[in-house]
């Protein structure tokens, strides 16, 4: 019983970290280091990757990636050609053919998972690291950081960039394929989302929230 | 200190055994008394509530939408106003009779192979947490993070269906249409992906203690 009241007194450390996936109670570094890579000694959680400068990259691959996508959402995406016929579509038009043809549900899912999930993600983002960066107001912006949180499993920007591909493999032998500006830009798009979702972990994410750096 | 007695049945250099909760959301470390986090304002509890249950009844329903997900067409094309709807597994064998190996055997993985393959890991994930032997933790682990991550790659098959049929609308000469298994399909993702979020990996390593 002794030993639990010691470790409750002791609680509001920040060094105290309990592995999210085996629950081990480690002792992370006194230290905050970005670039030192931690991970759970028993499961081998990685509890955050090592970066050597995360707040900048990830401000100027966000402003990258917002750039990115909206030559996405403004160019045509890909251009079919067949017997004389020819037909153009958008980005968009991956969603709102779904609702023209009575799936709604669908049309919206889509939408959500390969365009704003991705840019509401990479906003928010922006919106909790520039104030940091340039050492403005500083309140915690907590429910960014949740509203990340919900968002990050429903992004499936390099899920819908195999998925293009896989279609275009199917169409390509019956027509001719004109690939636009817009696909050249979400092929940009979604590696860049994928690695700064990779850079961007919960401890890292939320150590800025509070700290503030 | 009554809750401090129920502390004990978990393995000694775990967090809750200390009286601590791991935030779910922004994994800081809070003292049990405390109804939600600190820092983000989550609720907090030791290990998630009713985790297996809840797994459970997210990958059954998603076990059964599985049927008419293979059952009904996923999309149809029409080629001259000559209607021939697909399922999956139909697209798959149109692949392969047209030779496309490559393309069969991606959306073979992506539609069959992961749903399927998911579902059963959780199901032994859950069911393994309620075993009485000791159990492989490390492995079970590594299988519930491959579960975590495969996730959302059925998508593929969705996405696939929504691209060709926003593309392939050509008046009068060939039109393809989507079918109800994608909206079914889309719910089977949907669903294991809340499944495998519900599960709580650390009820696997809570039973450790065991002689």
């Amino acid at each position: 019983m002794a030993t639990v009241q010691t470790q409750t007194a002791t609680h509001q450390a920040l060094d105290l970290y309990a592995c999210h996936e085996c629950d081990l109670l480690i002792r992370l570094p006194d230290q905050y280091d970005a670039r030192k890579k931690l991970v759970c000694p028993r499961c081998h959680h990685t509890i955050t990757s090592g970066h050597r400068n995360p707040i900048d990259s990830v401000i100027a691959l966000s402003v990258t990636g917002i750039i990115v996508l909206l030559i996405a959402g403004s160019f045509p995406f890909l251009s079919f050609a067949t017997q004389g016929q020819s037909r153009t579509i958008t980005l968009f038009q991956a969603s709102t053919e779904l609702y023209l043809q009575g799936f709604d549900l669908l049309a919206l899912l889509v939408f959500c998972f390969i365009v704003s999930l991705p840019f509401l993600y990479l906003f928010l983002l922006l919106a909790i690291l520039v104030p940091i960066k340039f050492n403005w107001r500083r309140s915690q912006p907590i429910f960014m950081g949740r509203l990340i949180s919900f968002l990050l499993p429903w992004s499936m920007s390099e899920v819908f960039l195999i998925g293009v591909l896989v279609a275009l493999i199917k169409v390509v032998a019956m027509a001719d394929i004109v690939l636009g500006v817009s696909f050249w830009a979400y092929v940009c798009f979604a590696p860049i989302f994928t690695y700064v979702v990779s850079v961007v972990d919960v401890h890292r994410l939320w150590h800025w929230i509070e700290h503030g750096r | 200190m009554a809750a401090d007695k129920s502390l004990r049945q978990f393995p000694p250099n775990s967090a809750a055994s200390h009286a601590l909760a791991s935030c779910p959301l922004c994994h800081k470390v809070n003292s049990v008394h405390r109804k939600s986090c600190s820092r983000c304002g989550a609720r907090l509890h030791l290990r998630t509530p009713n985790s297996v249950q809840v797994t459970l009844s997210f990958v059954l329903t998603a076990l059964l939408l599985y049927i008419p997900a293979n059952i009904f067409p996923i999309m149809s094309t029409e080629l001259l106003g000559d209607d021939s709807p697909s399922t999956i597994v139909g697209g798959v064998v149109l692949f392969l009779e047209h030779g496309s190996y490559f393309v069969a055997l991606v959306i073979f993985t992506a539609s069959v192979i992961i749903p399927v393959a998911k579902i059963l890991a959780i199901f032994w994930l859950c069911h393994a947490t309620t075993r009485k032997t000791p159990l492989r933790h490390y492995e079970l682990t590594r299988l519930y993070r491959l579960t975590e991550f495969v996730g959302k790659w059925s998508m593929i098959d969705v996405f696939v269906v929504a691209i060709l049929v926003a593309l392939i609308q050509v008046q009068g000469l060939m039109a393809i249409h989507p079918g109800i298994a994608a909206n079914a399909f889309a719910g089977v993702v949907i669903l294991t992906m809340i499944g495998a979020q519900q599960f709580d990996v650390r009820l696997i390593w809570d039973k450790q203690r065991l002689p």
